[in-house]
């Protein structure tokens, strides 16, 4: 009896002495990250939103990161010289405030006076010069250099003119320099402190803290070069699980979630006091061929595939978050020329079986590649029951995504399901990494190589009259599409789900967004 | 004892030598390289032999192996590749709230399931019998994720009763408390379950022995019976159980953290493997390792406490 007494007691100290140093511990840690717990809706309170996002950012250097969580935090709280506008796709001045071209090769960039960033320092044309150094950097290592690859010098012609030099006419620099990771950082910052972990930027939102794993918090920036915005602080939560994020939407935890799986988006729309915005986004999601591999460096295969898939059924299972087109070149992105759309192959069943019997390739073994991620397995099992139908022998290998890029990249695979995001909406920066031969080995999966294709991308990367450009990315996308590399699976619709009382929030086709012209109802 | 313990101890080390050795070439030799993870889609060749030279990937992997076990006898972990955190940083910064998870769900878990199994054998074949060893079934067999969302749907979003996800205030708190209800029901079930089948099972055992009867022959009354005479020598088997299940909801973290947004030691362990973060898995997937023995080693030390016949000297 008395030892079972010490054995209750003991467990029970053991317990207490646990539970109290996890109390006290986890006090500590939540007392500083974590003030202000619980975003205000209501009308009296500070205007605060919170926003779930599946993970966490990897880092919020525009440098460092290229991620499209770290986009979300870096783009409110750092800028470009240009942005692109949503609706003409056309590039517009930001931190820049008129641009020449003295040459070909040369970019003369007149930037905005009086604009500060969040430390204080002044942002100037040495702040530009820094920061495409940086960028450049074989030593940083940036994820995204090759945007600035083609420029061969960076000089700072006075305080608030900058000139770029190219080595060849480079096409998309406009596009290039709206993309959030050529964002313009604060030398000092950079080189004192880590903005990686602190970022320091000239946007309307300022760095507070960042728990991480669980959540990063911005503040409004009172001295921006604009109106400063309306929302007074913005927490990004980070909701692993979409269902739980919808939860937390339907229970005020968090006002807005976007990238919303289309398997979700039926609870969204049914829910009261939320509003679902959709706008046909640049992302494409196509099905790959190995071009090295036979016989799916077969034209006459390929085509037969091509007739064979039922894009429209694959998208019709989308709940409207997927638009089919045949072209490559969506829609909403530069170098889109309506012709394309029905240039493919349309779907033709009966042609399909004819051409996979007239050529010998009845019971092919064929396997599809997937990643167990986005929609990539609804396309194989769609794609694997309609290639069925045609007579071929298809069977899926399904991978973790991790697995699956290695795979890819080393072209092990038979036909593969990937996407292709187009965070930059122009053409060229869709072709040249997907498509061109300089890219085997990396972007390029499908190892398509094609020297006539290949020549227009280089045109419509060199040539900086813009008509010449889409000129000759329609004509590299009519190519792409007839020799079908890719067969197009659906492209995208970008979405998000917010609360009634907020207004302002849209989303780009990029799928980014920005907090700035937010304002509450 | 004591012998027994430093014993433990020293086995403890090379267990862990072990494990880092098999977690470090498996993640190693498996697909996948964070190279990749961290370029994104459209790093070109030269941003990928960049960052692989930048964080000494194209060095050998044995002597990428031995840099790391150097680092940790000095207590250097490593960085994040993905954050660049100190490992040792993001894994104490995260690890109170996993104990406080597990612990709250032990608590569910021991609570329910001793209750359960000890009326369960008390009233063997009751209807209170059938219902608890029913229930016990489904608690064993519901996913974790299911009855998480499940548990969400109803007490948060229907009723508004219990927020829906995180753990971010102190535990003795109101608001603390309210946190940790769903996540340690939706953690500690599976757990209860079992606890109350080994109970039921074991008591019933016990309860036919025939020192039980003796006493039942001399007049003991019921409540002593049951509570002293029965329940600490069938208790054995149960603490083995809750041992060996304190490892597991470690693991079970994973999906419960995932479910409620918590951000602890299971949702660091899945990120990274998910981003190929080779230093933050091996130091995750050590610590668990760590624990799972040290907690065996408690289970054995008081299996001696309770049953003084259990000697390991």
């Amino acid at each position: 009896m008395m030892r079972l007494k010490k054995t209750i007691s003991l467990l029970f100290l053991l317990m207490t002495v646990l539970l109290l140093f996890v109390g006290c511990s986890n006090s500590e840690s939540s007392s500083d990250g974590n003030n202000g717990e619980g975003a205000e809706s209501d009308n009296e309170g500070a205007f605060e939103v919170t926003y779930a996002t599946t993970s966490d950012a990897a880092g919020l250097s525009p440098i460092d990161t290229n991620d499209s969580v770290s986009s979300n935090v870096t783009y409110q709280v750092y800028e470009t010289l240009f942005k692109q506008n949503p609706d003409t796709l056309e590039p517009e001045p930001l931190l820049a405030d008129s641009y020449e071209n003295p040459d070909e090769n040369t970019w003369v960039i007149k930037l905005k006076e009086d604009i500060e960033f969040h430390d204080g320092t002044p942002f100037n044309a040495e702040a530009v010069k820094y920061t495409f150094d940086q960028l450049k950097d074989p030593e940083r290592a940036a994820p995204r250099a090759s945007l600035l690859a083609p420029v061969e010098s960076i000089e700072v012609q006075d305080e608030y003119t900058v000139v770029l030099k190219t080595k060849e006419p480079y096409g998309p620099m406009l596009a290039a320099l709206s993309h959030t990771n050529a964002a313009i950082v604060s030398p000092e910052a950079d080189k004192e402190g880590d903005i990686n972990k602190e970022p320091v930027g000239t946007g309307p939102f300022v760095f507070e803290s960042w728990e991480e794993g669980n959540q990063i918090t911005l503040k409004r920036n009172e001295n921006y070069w604009q109106e400063p915005a309306a929302i007074e602080k913005v927490t990004y939560k980070i909701v692993p699980e979409t269902s739980t994020a919808i939860s937390m939407l339907e229970t005020g935890e968090v006002q807005f979630i976007d990238q919303i799986p289309s398997d979700h988006i039926n609870r969204i729309e049914s829910l009261q006091g939320i509003e679902v915005q959709k706008t046909e986004g640049t992302r494409v999601s196509y099905l790959g061929f190995n071009m090295e591999k036979e016989p799916f460096n077969d034209l006459k295969f390929r085509q037969a595939v091509a007739y064979g898939v039922n894009q429209e059924a694959y998208v019709s299972q989308l709940n409207d978050l997927g638009v089919y087109s045949e072209s490559i070149i969506g829609p909403k992105v530069f170098g889109y020329d309506e012709e394309a759309k029905s240039a493919g192959y349309e779907f033709n069943p009966e042609k399909a079986k004819q051409m996979i019997k007239e050529n010998g390739y009845e019971g092919q073994e064929i396997t599809l590649l997937a990643a167990n991620r986005d929609n990539y397995l609804k396309m194989a099992e769609i794609v694997q029951s309609q290639l069925s139908d045609m007579g071929l022998n298809v069977s899926i290998e399904t991978m973790e995504w991790a697995s699956f890029l290695d795979v890819a990249r080393k072209g092990d695979f038979d036909m593969t399901f990937l996407g292709w995001a187009n965070s930059t909406a122009d053409g060229s920066e869709l072709l040249y990494p997907n498509l061109h031969s300089d890219n085997i080995g990396a972007s390029n999966r499908v190892r398509f190589d094609n020297s006539e294709f290949n020549q227009l991308v280089d045109e419509s990367r060199t040539s900086v009259d813009q008509e010449v450009r889409k000129e000759k990315l329609h004509e590299a996308n009519l190519l792409a599409i007839e020799t079908a590399p890719w067969v197009v699976m659906s492209h995208g619709v970008v979405t998000l789900g917010y609360d009634e009382s907020i207004e302002g929030l849209v989303v780009d086709p990029t799928g980014m967004w920005s907090l700035y012209p937010v304002t509450r109802k | 004892m004591i012998g027994m313990i430093v014993r433990r101890i020293l086995q403890l080390t090379f267990l862990l030598l072990g494990i880092s050795f098999l977690v470090f070439m498996s993640m190693h030799l498996a697909p996948g390289d964070p190279a990749t993870v961290i370029g994104g889609p459209n790093a070109t060749s030269s941003d990928l032999e960049a960052i692989r030279d930048k964080m000494g990937l194209d060095r050998p992997v044995l002597v990428q192996y031995f840099d790391y076990l150097g680092g940790i006898l000095q207590g250097d972990f490593g960085y994040s590749y993905q954050t660049n955190q100190a490992v040792t940083e993001a894994i104490i910064t995260r690890f109170p709230t996993t104990v406080k998870l597990a612990v709250a769900s032990m608590v569910v878990a021991v609570l329910i399931g001793i209750i359960a199994g000890i009326i369960s054998a008390r009233k063997q074949n009751s209807w209170v019998d059938v219902t608890s060893t029913t229930f016990a079934l489904v608690g064993v067999s519901i996913p974790n994720f299911w009855l998480g969302t499940i548990l969400i749907l109803i007490f948060s979003v229907n009723f508004q009763l219990l927020p829906v996800g995180g753990l971010n205030s102190p535990f003795y708190t109101f608001e603390g408390m309210k946190e940790l209800i769903l996540p340690a029901i939706t953690l500690g079930t599976a757990s209860a379950a079992l606890i109350a089948r080994m109970t039921r099972s074991s008591m019933l055992e016990v309860i036919r022995s025939d020192y039980i009867r003796t006493a039942k022959a001399k007049g003991v009354r019921k409540r002593p019976l049951i509570w002293v005479h029965t329940l600490k020598n069938a208790m054995i088997p149960v603490l083995t159980i809750i041992g060996i299940n304190f490892g597991s909801l470690l693991g079970g973290t994973i999906v419960t953290e995932q479910v409620f947004a918590i951000n602890g030691i299971g949702r660091l362990m899945i990120d990274a493997i998910a981003a190929r973060d080779f230093p933050i898995v091996q130091g995750t997937v050590l610590l668990i390792a760590a624990i799972f023995v040290v907690v065996n080693l408690i289970v054995d030390i008081i299996y001696t406490l309770i049953d003084p016949r259990i000697s390991y000297d």
